[in-house]
């Protein structure tokens, strides 16, 4: 039921702060039904006011024909003053807790759902909300140009659905710049001025960098934020990067970029200041402390499960924590991976073949005949489709003493050339490899191709 | 994030097609119908720029010879640039496309001689 201001048996008690009876209902101005539907007869109603603003009306009413006196006017104005401010605190606080639930949401609804998969590189990420307050920190992991993995961090200035918020957009707005392919200095400084076009005053920390998974090769920048780890061998030490200041704190700020490469192995870990701030300990401190719990990490997800362990106190957290953390792997003397029967899976078939042939020995023109041969051959299982039902295919790939075999296998038959201009694929493979095998049989086709990468 | 992208510029009499990133399966069909419906009708030879192509597999090959098919029901002719050191020159190579498509070192080149085909509008290399 919606009262009006002004109108009714409440609505001009709320319009004019005053309290009123009304003797017999029946013949008065009233327009909740519901104090007509359970027969009252009389009724006494006074404001609520807190601070001098209305926040609501309180009455009484009698089944019976009754008159309220002076007395019973002031008892229910006491009443009003003393029940007043409660309410307006429950109401305020149902209106906090709905706010913190929107902003935890939004939040949540902002970071990835999930972390991209690639082949010979491993990534983690923990988002963990301060025990009573939503901030703004994020992660993110992305796909690149030119197979490259980009890795973000961040930290708004703030709390609350706004922080939240703000949070959102800047994580949009460096992966849109990112895969541009700027590189991580240029990336931030125009997250910087998209910060500084935006209304409002707001700073912000991030860090950011690109993993070239197939050499290794990381390139990073930071506006401002904490300096990222390097994990490895049981080893771990933090990268003295010279940070730009912080997103939106003086215009026309230049980050450095910090030019570095991830052993296989090794790892890069990101977190935030939820982490690392606690009340009398100096910063360097607990970063050394962090730097001690995550040596002993050997994946990406065990380096986040470590810091959170080590770090995070037992009573919660004052600050939220964000902390992303990614691994170049080390790829095995010999590749075998199952396959899903996607064209999507190509390029990273591919990417995952070029760095092991360069582990191999192979040089640049034998590492792309060979990369060009299985990346045929891992078309052709492709497209046996034998139905539109999932399929998936078989890859292997070792190396003897510079002498490099490949088998690609699958559960269906080679196909044969459709066109006149098909079969590219078996003359590409023919020209480029040593030794090329196809056994095609009953439970499938194989094909085993063979180079020498070593004079 | 696209493993390829393209870009088209008209320059008269030569349209320029010019690819990035990567081609295989996966988006090779794709990237033939982008080309086939931006191709200007005005345009007597079809330039397409692979000097900046990472890779390409035999997927890409079937989108060259259907482009010239395409283009010679059109009237028009294709000529690719890339360079000859490249991966993606090694690979048409490998596939004997060096023997049926005009392929040239650079994009100037190309531009140079679609200036001089002049009026004609028949395929210098038949059918």
């Amino acid at each position: 039921v919606r009262i009006p201001i002004g109108q009714g048996f409440a609505g001009r008690i709320a319009a004019e702060r005053v309290a009123i009876f009304i003797a017999d209902v029946d013949h008065a101005d009233i327009l909740n039904p519901i104090l007509r539907e359970k027969g009252i007869h009389s009724l006494l109603g006074v404001p609520l006011i807190v601070e001098g603003d209305l926040i609501g009306v309180l009455h009484v009413g009698s089944l019976k024909p009754r008159t309220f006196g002076p007395v019973d006017v002031a008892v229910l104005q006491v009443a009003a003053a003393r029940a007043a401010p409660g309410i307006e605190r429950a109401r305020l606080f149902s209106a906090l807790e709905h706010e913190h639930r929107v902003a935890m949401l939004l939040q949540r609804s902002l970071l990835p759902k999930r972390l991209v998969d690639v082949m010979g590189v491993s990534t983690a990420a923990r988002y963990l909300p301060a025990s009573d307050e939503v901030g703004g920190d994020w992660y993110d992991v992305f796909h690149l140009p030119h197979g490259r993995l980009g890795i973000a961090i961040g930290d708004v200035v703030g709390h609350g659905v706004k922080a939240a918020a703000l949070m959102g957009q800047l994580r949009t707005a460096l992966h849109a710049y990112a895969i541009e392919d700027h590189s991580p200095g240029r990336t931030l400084a125009m997250v910087d001025r998209f910060l500084d076009g935006m209304p409002g005053y707001e700073i912000a920390t991030a860090a950011y960098a690109v993993l070239d998974p197939e050499s290794g090769a990381l390139r990073l920048a930071s506006a401002g934020h904490l300096p990222p780890i390097v994990v490895g061998d049981g080893a771990a030490r933090v990268v003295e990067l010279t940070p730009a200041p912080p997103l939106g704190a003086f215009p026309y700020g230049r980050s450095q970029e910090h030019e570095m490469s991830l052993a296989a192995g090794e790892m890069l870990v990101f977190y935030t200041d939820g982490l690392v701030e606690r009340p009398k300990i100096p910063l360097t401190q607990s970063i050394r402390e962090l730097v001690d719990v995550v040596r002993a990490a050997s994946s990406a997800e065990e380096a986040c499960q470590l810091a959170v362990e080590g770090l995070v106190p037992d009573e919660g957290l004052r600050d939220d924590v964000a902390i992303v953390a990614m691994q170049h792997n080390e790829l095995p003397a010999e590749l075998s991976m199952r396959l899903p029967a996607d064209p999507r899976v190509l390029a990273d078939v591919r990417r995952v073949l070029r760095r092991w042939l360069r582990s191999r020995g192979a040089d640049d023109q034998d590492a792309a005949r060979i990369t060009l041969s299985v990346n045929e051959a891992c078309t052709n299982a492709i497209e046996h489709a034998y139905s539109p039902a999932p399929a998936d295919f078989e890859l292997r790939a070792s190396a003897t003493d510079g002498d490099v075999t490949i088998v690609v296998s699958d559960a269906g038959r080679w196909r044969t050339a459709r066109g006149p201009s098909r079969g590219h694929g078996l003359a590409m493979i023919d020209a480029a490899m040593d030794e090329v095998e196809i056994n095609s049989g009953v439970t499938g086709t194989e094909v085993v191709m063979r180079k020498r990468v070593q004079a | 994030v696209r493993l390829a992208d393209v870009q088209f510029s008209d320059h008269g009499r030569g349209a320029v097609v010019g690819l990035t990133g990567e081609i295989d399966l996966s988006n090779a069909e794709g990237m033939r119908r982008a080309i086939a419906r931006a191709i200007p009708n005005h345009a007597v030879v079809l330039i397409l720029d692979l000097s900046e192509v990472d890779f390409l597999d035999s997927a890409g090959i079937q989108l060259i010879y259907q482009l010239r098919e395409d283009l010679r029901a059109r009237g028009q002719v294709l000529q690719l640039v890339v360079g000859s050191t490249s991966p993606t020159h090694d690979a048409l190579t490998l596939a004997g496309v060096t023997h049926h498509v005009e392929i040239v070192e650079t994009l100037d080149d190309a531009l140079r001689a679609s200036r001089a085909v002049g009026g004609e509008r028949d395929s210098p290399h038949g059918p």
